[in-house]
């Protein structure tokens, strides 16, 4: 396993170094990290301006005594309200993550205790879909699920972002799944506890941390995900918030409201930073699974 | 037939159950405007619904996604049920078997006669109608009134030459404070056919020729049109966000106060009168070079039914139609600033409605309609060759600069009218 | 847990895996990924070679034109402008990105309280999705609600607003930006694991030496991190090369056309001009030239892991 993690919190086991190095060392730090977080406080600040002055520069971006949702409010004005699309990102990711979660877990599992014909030719039929970009083969997915009436749906939205995650999600549950000694199982089979039971009862307790990861992942990039939800979504009620967002900066009465665009990316950033914030290892966990094997 | 229509039989057949015989059961039905049509439609809407009889369900999709939006979903087998389309696009959706033949059901209406016949004469493809003329939208210029009178100009007399409109402008822009003499969407191929081709037709030339086989974007007028903007670019009588505005601020920027003329639409009357009641400003033609001059943009929507849209919704799309075309449906759409398509009733119609409504109806009854097959494809097209040509001339900085785009951009054109025939 | 305590010695069997276990069962478990891989995968790559053969229109019916659409690329200007785009834009944001990405994790690559604190901050972009960063830079690079042009003739820089997105210098230099911003945090983790596993005592012997830090740097860190490095080489330049949501979102390809590109070439002739079969055509020769340059840098990542 990978020794990195971003909140590990050791003995600051340098010492020998001129002070003024340090200092100079924590001012650059802090410098470069309000650079990174400039932008996203900027934004959210600003969302809080009443709409009279959103058309205004942020400057400054806090809204003094006047913070009012307002600008959250109003997107209303284009269709449903924020909570409606915000509903269908969420169905859409947390769908994708629980699916996604779902096929990897069987699919870890069969790859890594199981022998079946055509094995190896199936890990990577799986495994080299990460090769191609799905960009690619977006013209055909459309007319796919068009043919299957899946297209304009939440549900084909899901399906194709799971087939999207698997690559990455079913190598970690087969990772997760081959360091777990083989001695649990069969001591549990003897026990009598055999199949789908033997998988959850027992198994997955111990690939739990791998799960949570391939979940994240699914979770994220379902949620941020764009072009493809800009293809196969073609009602405004089934839009999910980066389509949504994306039509309300382009102007509806051939305005742009900027207020509403800061409220919109608000929501879509927030639910990130939270899960990123409290998941942060298994996050780190999955991005260096690839990294350092 | 596809999983929506098979689901709505059986919800239909369901319903059918417990409804009472002789009653007929009242339909729900979706309908698309694209948003130049999100002042008249939804007081429409809401007026029809209120009777209580059936219920459209409406939703407005940004003007320049509507057709592609249409086209993804009619073959995705998602399409609204029914919807007001841009006339231009009536030829196109009917010839690729996208819309229901309404020829039956238009012949049957007693004002039949009446109805606008340029939007029937697009609406109709191998003598049968697939679209019935719905709203009008015709181009013309606003100017802030209150600008003109603390410049010292004449709040009550518009531009009537392409000079008087640079000379006001410049006189305006000297107020300075972020307040600018004219504002157009200087990276909008819709905006701009829109209100910036008509200045070409003033001047009785133009970019396309009648027949749509010829680009025509190196023709006198239009280089004297592209060059009457460079100038006042080159002024600074323009603000600098118009050379990035994709159409976002088209409305808007005149709206908000401190733009002195800006060309615009029909649309902009019921927009500024509903959301703007303090702005004062007054409309004129779109003029050409000499005195005398003007044309607009005859434009518009078509109320079409998609192909595919179930049979037993029919009767509530005629309703909604037919509401439509009554007297109080003309008065709810004129009076947010669609040009009404009914001229037996346009005496009731305009009836206490101030004068420029009726600039904007005459600057219908005088507007072009230029059409071809193409036209998503080198007009409206975000990456088009016609946005690409006049935002690099509008904003080229020198004679050579703004030369070479026209000459690329004929070039362009011309390629993509080519291949297309 | 129960099962751990239970005694199993003498039934344990010889080999972890009996024969029983072999056979079709275990397909059982990989099914779903399978059907979800085939159907919504294996088809569609498929339907895109032979869609690319064909006049596809997206109302009405395709048109066998054999290789017509490949043809018809040489003489698209608007193809070659987009793969001349694309790859410009892959070449300065690979090395833009690549280079902060090492700075940071030169930082940051020491153990500590406060340092595992500037590790998550500069890491928070990357969580945030493309779409929302595009729409966030949209607004900031606006002229007249943004930040950067009212901030800047507020400081005193410019005498007045400048419109940042209206010239391809200023609007690609932004967008740049806006990538480096949400991205240098990711590959910061990537090329901070390699340096992790550097021995300190490589360092300290060479410092003892007398070596530069430069010295150090080149001769000691680079040889060892090459490995994550050639990876984060390697996402970098296909994650640019398929670029779409940015150039899309703030840009809408402008100025003049400039920012169009490869995905957005195909998207816009599939979905705005309706021209799937043409739009297949350019997928699959992208789907080509990505596939030959992860070769060749799968290539360079094995020779540098032997090498090691």
């Amino acid at each position: 396993m990978t020794a990195i993690d971003l909140q590990q919190a050791a003995p600051t086991a340098r010492g020998g170094r001129i002070s003024g190095h340090r200092i100079l060392f924590h001012v650059t730090a802090v410098l470069v990290a309000a650079i990174f977080l400039v932008p996203l406080i900027w934004v959210t600040l600003a969302s809080f301006r009443p709409t009279a002055v959103s058309m205004q520069p942020p400057i400054p971006p806090w809204p003094g005594d006047n913070a009012t949702f307002e600008n959250y409010i109003r997107l209303e004005n284009f269709g449903q309200s924020i909570l409606h699309y915000t509903a269908n990102s969420a169905i859409v990711a947390i769908g994708t993550a629980a699916l996604t979660v779902a096929v990897a877990l069987l699919a870890g599992y069969g790859f890594s205790r199981f022998r079946f014909p055509f094995k190896p030719l199936a890990f990577i039929l799986i495994l080299s879909t990460i090769m191609i970009p799905f960009q690619s083969i977006l013209t055909p997915l459309f007319l796919l699920l068009a043919n299957l009436g899946l297209q304009n749906s939440l549900f084909g939205l899901i399906l194709v972002y799971t087939t999207l995650q698997l690559p990455f999600s079913v190598f970690m549950m087969k990772n997760a799944f081959d360091s777990v000694p083989q001695e649990i199982e069969e001591a549990a089979r003897i026990d009598g506890i055999k199949g789908m039971r033997l998988l959850w009862q027992v198994m997955v307790p111990l690939v739990l941390p791998g799960m949570v990861t391939s979940g994240l992942f699914a979770f994220l990039n379902a949620w941020n995900e764009f072009l493809a939800a800009l293809v196969l979504l073609s009602d405004q009620d089934k839009f999910t918030l980066p389509v949504l967002m994306t039509a309300v900066r382009s102007g509806r009465y051939g305005a742009i409201d900027w207020g509403a665009v800061q409220a919109g990316v608000t929501v879509m950033m927030i639910p990130c930073l939270i899960l990123f914030l409290i998941l942060q290892r298994s996050y780190i966990r999955g991005l260096t699974a690839g990294a350092v094997k | 037939m596809n999983f929506r229509t098979l689901t709505s039989s059986f919800a239909l057949a369901t319903l059918g159950l417990g409804a009472l015989p002789g009653i007929g059961a009242a339909e729900t039905f979706s309908l698309w405007v694209r948003s130049d049509g999100s002042e008249f439609m939804p007081p429409l809407v809401e007026a029809f619904n209120a009777m209580g009889e059936h219920e459209a369900n409406l939703q407005i999709v940004p003007v320049d996604e509507l057709v592609q939006r249409y086209a993804i979903a009619s073959a995705g087998g998602s399409a609204p049920d029914a919807l007001s389309l841009d006339l231009i696009y009536t030829p196109a959706f009917a010839e690729a078997g996208q819309l229901r033949d309404m020829t039956d059901f238009a012949q049957g209406l007693p004002y039949f006669d009446s109805l606008s016949p340029a939007h029937l004469s697009v609406g109709t493809v191998n003598d049968r109608i697939f679209g019935v003329p719905f709203s009008g939208d015709a181009s013309f210029l606003l100017w802030n009134k209150d600008l003109y009178e603390q410049v010292g100009l004449d709040p009550e007399a518009g531009p009537t030459t392409w000079a008087e409109i640079a000379d006001h402008a410049s006189a305006i822009s000297e107020l300075g404070d972020e307040t600018y003499g004219f504002y157009f969407s200087g990276n909008c191929g819709g905006c701009n056919i829109f209100t910036f081709a008509p200045l070409i037709w003033a001047t009785g030339d133009s970019m396309l020729s009648e027949d749509g086989r010829t680009a025509m974007l190196d023709s006198d007028g239009t280089v004297a049109a592209i060059d009457f903007y460079r100038g006042m670019v080159n002024e600074g009588l323009v603000p600098a966000g118009s050379q990035t505005d994709s159409g976002a601020n088209f409305f808007a920027a005149f709206a908000n106060g401190n733009v002195g003329i800006s060309p615009s639409g029909s649309f902009a009357i019921g927009a500024l009168n509903n959301n703007y009641p303090d702005l004062n400003y007054g409309v004129a033609f779109l003029p050409g070079q000499d005195e005398g001059q003007f044309s607009s943009f005859a434009g518009g929507d078509n109320f079409v039914i998609s192909a595919g849209t179930d049979d037993s919704k029919i009767p509530a799309i005629e309703a909604f139609i037919e509401f439509a075309y009554s007297l109080e449906g003309q008065q709810i759409l004129v009076a947010n600033g669609a040009v009404p398509v009914r001229s037996d009733l346009a005496e009731d119609v305009f009836e206490g409605l101030d004068e420029r409504y009726l600039i904007s109806a005459e600057a219908m009854a005088n507007g072009r309609t230029p059409y071809t097959t193409v036209f998503n494809d080198i007009i409206n097209s975000r990456n088009g060759p016609w946005i690409t040509t006049l935002n690099r001339a509008f904003f080229a900085e020198s004679e050579e600069e703004m030369m070479q785009a026209i000459e690329d951009g004929q070039a362009e054109m011309q390629a993509i009218i080519d291949a297309a025939y | 847990m129960t099962v751990t305590s239970t005694s199993t010695a003498d039934h344990a069997p010889p080999t972890p895996r009996k024969p029983r276990r072999a056979g079709w069962h275990g397909l059982v478990y990989v099914l779903p990924a399978l059907a979800l891989v085939a159907v919504f995968f294996l088809v569609p790559l498929g339907m895109t070679v032979w869609m690319s053969l064909h006049d596809w229109p997206l109302l009405g019916n395709p048109r066998w034109i054999g290789l017509a659409n490949y043809d018809r690329m040489w003489g698209d200007a608007g193809f070659w402008n987009a793969m001349r785009f694309t790859a410009h834009y892959t070449v300065v944001v690979t090395i833009g990105l690549l280079g902060v990405a090492m700075g940071l994790a030169l930082m940051v690559q020491s153990q500590g309280r406060a340092i595992a604190f500037y590790r998550t901050i500069y890491f928070l972009p990357v969580v945030t999705g493309f779409a929302s960063a595009s729409l966030l830079w949209a607004w900031l690079s606006n002229v007249d609600a943004g930040l950067f042009s009212p901030a800047a003739q507020m400081l005193g820089m410019t005498d007045r607003r400048v419109n940042l997105l209206a010239h391809f210098d200023t609007a690609f230099w932004s967008v740049t930006v806006m990538v480096v911003w949400k991205m240098a945090g990711f590959y910061m983790v990537i090329l901070m694991s390699g340096l992790q596993s550097i021995p300190s005592d490589y360092e300290e012997a060479a410092r003892i030496d007398g070596a530069s830090w430069f010295q150090r740097f080149r001769w000691i860190t680079m040889p060892l991190i090459r490995q994550p490095f050639a990876l984060a080489l390697v996402l970098c330049v296909s994650g640019s090369m398929l670029a779409f949501d940015q150039f899309y979102i703030i840009l809408n390809g402008g100025p003049r056309n400039q920012t169009v590109t490869a995905v957005y070439k195909i998207f816009n002739e599939s979905f705005v001009s309706f021209r799937l079969g043409y739009g297949s055509a350019l997928s699959v020769v992208l789907l080509v030239i990505l596939m030959v340059l992860s070769a060749i840098q799968l290539c360079l990542l094995r020779d540098k892991g032997a090498a090691k």
